[in-house]
């Protein structure tokens, strides 16, 4: 007796010594990380733009962040959608509700910027002064879309799916007719070596000029990757003229994602991801576009 | 193993060498099979198993007395995971662009069975200072078996040597496969063991 008392007590105090540890790292760091993390989100969506330090993004380049909730009223469901509006010289968020069936139910405005938008506890607030209970809501993802000289640039799609191990989280750019720009996986726990190997940039640059028509049926291959495009794909391209460029561009572009040795599960996971992520999107953003074209709102998208 | 006499300098060159984890021990074989792919890799992983070797290895020696012997192992990998969601959390706050290279790695070691036995070979049983020597030997030798590895399968598998084109082809692709991580560290074993008889065979002849 005395020794079960003795080892979980023992136990109970090491518990109790790491989580005290693990805590208070946590609470020393949690700020830092999450900055780190926002200015990594904000560097990789400037470069699938094409924008980096060499070439910095122009003043007339907006960003506009569309917030989209799952809307519970008392059993039913409907989308809303946090939209940027236009007032005045200002912008101002307001919320667009629409049923299951892409027709629109009712619309509210909220006082909240859109630096205030990027707080979800800042959202929340301002949802719940509209929504009151018995209506819930949950929030869904976040598009953010690109404005320059006034006229879409590029929808930028945050996105989550599941991997070989976990879950990988990505980030699609694509142009205003769904053709891809390009793909860059955030954050992933893939096995080194593998399907780690999904961050690296002759798997992600792949997706770059996939049109929507072939990205719906696009699949994964095991042929190896042919040396040229992989240096095409890593940017090697020194040893090769524009027109060989242009080539191997052409000749590539409605091919099949090569899948990376020996992870064909995780090429796969990432292919079929961005496929649905792209579907689905193309889906939402024409009952956005319809619906807010119907009712004239004033969008700053 | 009783209280070691070995000094600080035969403690290190015991891991690097003659219990190399790798390639002695056979410890680890896991990571050193999968991961170890490229030289950029074997180091990445190297360091990180180096840094949780030598915190969890000094704490576990600090408070050996402490231990009761029933739990010493759930103590042992509690250890661990502690210093190592520690480094993850410290990396990604302070360091993003090498939590950035090394992120996934870190989050690997929890059930790494160098460490484990480390603790429970050395670090339970001698002082701070003779642990800290032992598990930055054992930490250098993984990391000179994995970039070892990473050498030999990078070069035959993929033509290059730390991303840089190096034979202009790739003669071996078995060599990045899995499979070829087997067949890399039984051939760098022998080398281990002929190594071991020859200077034995040397000592003999004085």
């Amino acid at each position: 007796m005395k020794q079960i008392i003795r080892i979980t007590l023992g136990l109970t105090l090491s518990c109790l010594a790491a989580g005290l540890v693990m805590g208070g790292v946590f609470i020393l760091t949690a700020k830092a990380k999450q900055h780190n993390e926002h200015m990594a989100v904000q560097e990789t969506m400037l470069s699938l733009l094409g924008y980096g330090k060499n070439n910095p993004a122009p003043s007339n380049l907006h960003l506009y962040q569309i917030y989209r909730y799952v809307i519970d009223d008392g059993g039913e469901k409907f989308l809303g959608y946090m939209i940027p509006l236009k007032k005045g010289e200002s912008i101002r968020y307001g919320l667009i509700v629409i049923t299951l069936e892409g027709s629109f139910k009712i619309s509210h405005e909220f006082g909240i910027s859109p630096q205030q938008a990027l707080e979800p506890a800042d959202r929340e607030t301002a949802l719940k002064a509209v929504l009151k209970p018995p209506t819930s809501f949950t929030f869904a993802d976040e598009i953010i879309i690109a404005k320059l000289d006034g006229k879409r640039l590029a929808y930028l799609l945050p996105g989550e799916f599941q991997g070989f191990k976990t879950f990988i989280k990505v980030m699609l750019a694509m142009d205003p007719s769904f053709k891809v720009l390009g793909m860059e996986v955030l954050e992933h726990e893939e096995d080194p070596g593998l399907g780690g190997d999904i961050e690296r940039d002759y798997f992600e640059n792949q997706f770059a000029n996939k049109s929507f028509e072939r990205l719906k049926n696009l699949n994964v291959t095991k042929e190896p990757l042919p040396d040229e495009y992989r240096k095409y794909l890593e940017g090697k391209t020194g040893a090769f003229t524009r027109e060989e460029i242009e080539k191997i561009r052409g000749k590539y572009k409605d091919q099949d994602i090569y899948a990376l040795t020996g992870a064909t599960i995780s090429s796969q996971a990432v292919t079929d991801g961005v496929k649905g992520m792209a579907r689905r999107f193309a889906y939402r953003i024409d009952v956005l576009d319809r619906t807010v074209a119907s009712r004239g709102l004033p969008v700053a998208f | 193993m009783a209280l070691s006499k070995k000094t600080n300098s035969q403690l290190l060159f015991n891991g690097i060498l003659t219990e190399n984890p790798i390639f002695r021990l056979a410890l680890s074989m896991c990571p050193a099979v999968g991961i170890s792919t490229s030289v950029m890799n074997g180091i990445l992983l190297g360091i990180a198993v180096l840094f949780v070797q030598v915190f969890s290895s000094c704490t576990i020696s600090a408070i050996k007395n402490f231990i009761h012997p029933r739990i010493r192992i759930p103590t042992y990998t509690l250890t661990i995971a502690t210093w190592v969601t520690v480094i993850d959390l410290v990396l990604a706050a302070y360091v993003p662009e090498a939590y950035k290279a090394m992120g996934i790695f870190v989050k690997l070691i929890v059930a790494f069975a160098i460490i484990t036995m480390r603790l429970e070979m050395f670090a339970a049983k001698n002082p701070v200072v003779s642990s800290f020597w032992d598990a930055v030997g054992m930490g250098l030798g993984f990391l000179f078996g994995m970039v070892t590895l990473g050498f030999i399968r990078e070069l035959l598998g993929s033509g290059t040597l730390l991303g840089y084109d190096v034979l202009g082809t790739r003669p071996l692709l078995f060599f990045v496969l899995p499979a070829a991580g087997f067949f890399t560290v039984g051939f760098m074993m022998a080398v281990f063991n002929s190594m071991e008889l020859f200077f034995k065979r040397m000592k003999q002849k004085r």
